[in-house]
């Protein structure tokens, strides 16, 4: 029986990618004239206000950004992971994990000095999703343990934690008996660039090009990739697959982790339950869409981030949270199938996964999309 | 085609943005208005979905009575996260393109982004519903004696348990909660001495799938009713499917589990609602902290399952009559906790302080207070 498998085109332009995302966003958009039809709404005001939201003057953008900020953190902490097909679905965990360790170091050093309590935060923040990172990343490298199951569990975990901390022993006194944990202490808010974006947007912008550079540039990047494609390859050239499983892993946890950081010191005013707000499963969207590169990382968080600001805002015309939510998910859904489709191609194989053509052999272990883990 | 339909947009927005500039000195004068006049607008921040049949579409049926009593322009979004970047984008917009005069924020997680937008728009009212925090100019919050309704309605489920065990379905370990598991429990216990209740906590507001689970694994443990603090109705129809009985909350849920309903405490925002709408149209809005009981109608106990015995039935409005008149409410003494310790002495009856601090279970609650 034939099966599709999608391989990587030879020549990939980088500009096909942009066109990507605007034919495959475009062909949603006009999807979604036929949703908002049907439901009652004026397809040109709904867009609009989207488009104005998104995009238009200093204060949308900002708002865009905002959003934006912790998407391209989460969705370059599961490209770092995807980069050598590892899946890391709990960053939204890890990203409370960070949040945590940060707060409770805030809490206890709240005299120091706003940049100097900032850097320590950030830096714990690190920590913190490393540490959650630490028991999947090591079950992985050295038992072989399916890290999807074991980073998503402990995302549950880590929500449940800050719901106890919350309840118990960090409830703020000055609260009423209402169960919240005390503010963040007021020096420890990032710098504001304009209007509701802060300097963490420079922070995600510094580390993806850091991270862009040491993935595609590197040496050390080199064999991370050829570790997740070609596992015997890179086994047989001296590469430890389970150090590099460790490191791909524990990077991963951090940078989720310094997203916890960063909202808690930005746009949150203090730890609560729903800080990580869904950010750390929508990076799994994210990276999806920069196709597990780094490099296209930044272009997705902003994609997403403005897809959320728009469906949010045109809420306030009327249209449903349902609507909004199928819309928003039909743009990314155009985006993403768009995406794979230039830089991919069907190519059909036989029975027990021969290629059905000679020539197409040695492509098959290298660029196939790795949507299993190594 | 795409390229077109974004030189139309871009059009579009560049006109409506000269349009706004055009548009922005028109409304400097700041006299009384009537709610129904053009350009008056009160907009609602809900936190579920209004088709929740709980705690939203309680606050949604009483953004619809407010606009039919007020005439004002009413907006809302539903499902908007308690986090800071999502509550302020939707208010933002509500102001900035809705022109909006006075809003709603029906969660408590909305507090701290509510705080700061009352600061950043002094020209807008700001009513937070079931928060502490509030300003001498713009920003108030409100929220009903739930308890007082809870009492009634344990006073029915007590006369109607057979096993003298009733599971409640808990959210969150807060004082709110607690109260109302506490005001049920002594309502249960004035007509029945012998009922216990068993809480178990969800840590969820709204969750089909957690809360029916947790009612089935209390109905399986020996209860044979069901009280609730959680927005949907799927404990109810647990309770139904296991032919056992069901008080639900937020409002008369009878509808989803007609052979299970006995009674529910309900919410009655609308004519709140009407007031402070009223208020902020004619220039007279200042800011409270609105705590409205029984005798305010903000909160009421639906209509009883027609095998609530007649004597209990009495009983029932009797004391609902002496908690609008005033003359009793629920945490009268002797009152003791879990542990037989006295928390209310007999004679007294405990303050709002101490009412919204509570931290404990009453004797009769079998389940942890502080999980």
């Amino acid at each position: 029986m034939m099966r599709p498998v999608l391989v990587r085109r030879d020549r990939v332009v980088p500009a096909t990618q942009a066109v990507a995302f605007v034919v495959g966003i475009a062909a949603a958009l006009v999807l979604g004239l036929i949703l908002l039809w049907t439901s009652g709404h004026d397809p040109a005001e709904v867009y609009e206000r989207m488009f104005d939201a998104a995009f238009v003057g200093t204060d949308s953008l900002a708002r865009t950004l905002e959003r934006a900020t912790p998407l391209a953190l989460t969705g370059l902490a599961v490209a770092v992971a995807g980069s050598m097909g590892l899946w890391n679905i709990g960053a939204e965990g890890q990203m409370m994990a960070g949040a945590t360790i940060a707060a409770g170091v805030a809490m206890g050093a709240d005299g120091l000095p706003g940049p100097l309590l900032i850097a320590v935060m950030v830096v714990c923040g690190v920590a913190g999703g490393m540490v959650l990172m630490l028991g999947p990343a090591l079950a992985r490298s050295h038992l072989g343990v399916s890290e999807i199951i074991t980073t998503l569990m402990l995302v549950y975990v880590a929500i449940r934690v800050v719901e106890w901390l919350e309840t118990g022993p960090w409830k703020d006194p000055e609260s009423f008996g209402f169960a919240v944990i005390e503010p963040v202490p007021e020096q420890a808010s990032l710098p504001g660039l304009f209007g509701r974006a802060n300097i963490g947007t420079l922070i995600a912008l510094g580390l993806l090009v850091v991270f862009w550079l040491a993935v595609s540039r590197t040496a050390w990047g080199y064999e991370l990739r050829l570790a997740g494609s070609s596992p015997n390859t890179a086994r047989y050239a001296g590469i430890s697959l389970r150090r590099k499983v460790l490191t791909a892993l524990l990077l991963s946890g951090g940078i989720a982790g310094l997203a916890g950081a960063v909202q808690l010191t930005g746009s949150a005013t203090r730890l609560e339950s729903g800080l990580s707000n869904g950010y750390g499963f929508a990076g799994i969207i994210v990276a999806a869409l920069a196709l597990m590169r780094p490099s296209g990382v930044a272009a997705a968080a902003f994609v997403f981030g403005a897809v959320q600001v728009g469906g949010q805002s045109i809420q306030t015309l009327g249209v449903s949270s349902a609507i909004s939510d199928i819309l928003q998910a039909m743009i990314l859904f155009g985006a993403l199938m768009a995406a794979v489709f230039f830089n991919y191609r069907i190519r059909w194989t036989g029975p027990k996964g021969q290629a059905s053509s000679d020539d197409d052999q040695d492509e098959a272990g290298d660029d196939t999309l790795a949507m299993e883990g190594a | 085609m795409a390229k077109k339909l974004l030189l139309k947009l871009l059009v579009v927005v560049a006109t409506l943005t000269l349009v706004a500039v055009g548009c922005g000195n028109d409304d400097d004068d700041d006299g009384p208005v009537s709610p129904s006049d053009e350009g008056f607008a009160a907009a609602f921040v809900f936190v579920g979905p209004v088709g929740d049949a709980g705690w939203t579409w309680a606050h949604n049926e009483g953004r619809r009575y407010a606009e039919a009593q007020t005439g004002a322009a009413t907006l809302f979004v539903e499902s908007v996260p308690e986090v800071a970047e999502d509550f302020r984008a939707v208010v933002v917009d509500f102001i900035e393109n809705e022109g909006a005069n006075v809003i709603f924020a029906t969660s408590f997680g909305y507090m701290d982004p509510m705080e700061e937008l009352a600061g950043e728009y002094p020209d807008v009212v700001f009513e937070h519903a079931s928060g502490y925090k509030m300003n001498d100019t713009n920003f108030g919050n409100y929220f009903g004696r739930m308890y007082q309704p809870r009492y009634l309605s344990g006073m029915a489920a007590g006369a109607i348990t057979e096993a003298n065990q009733i599971g409640y379905v808990a959210a969150f370990p807060i004082p709110e909660v607690l109260r109302g598991i506490n005001a049920f429990t002594l309502g249960a216990q004035r007509v029945n001495p012998d009922v216990e209740v068993h809480v178990t906590w969800t840590f969820t507001w709204f969750d089909p799938a957690v809360e029916g689970d947790s009612a089935a694994a209390l109905l399986e443990a020996g209860a044979d009713v069901i009280a609730m603090h959680q927005d949907s109705t799927a404990p109810g129809l647990a309770a139904q499917e296991a032919g056992a009985r069901w008080v639900s909350y937020n409002s008369d849920m009878s509808a989803f589990a007609p052979d299970a309903f006995i009674t529910a405490p309900v919410w009655n925002w609308g004519p709140y609602y009407a007031r402070i709408i009223e208020a902020v149209a004619a220039g007279t809005y200042t800011p409270g902290s609105y705590w409205g009981g029984m005798d305010d109608e903000i909160v009421a106990l639906a209509p009883l399952a027609d095998d609530v015995p007649a004597d209990v039935a009495a009983e029932i409005d009797a004391v609902a009559a002496s908690m609008v008149d005033g003359s009793w409410d629920v945490f009268t003494g002797e009152i003791r906790d879990q542990d037989g310790n006295v928390v209310v002495a007999a004679g007294e009856t405990l303050d709002d302080g101490p009412m919204l601090g509570m931290d404990y279970f009453v004797e009769g609650v079998v389940g942890n207070a502080s999980p």
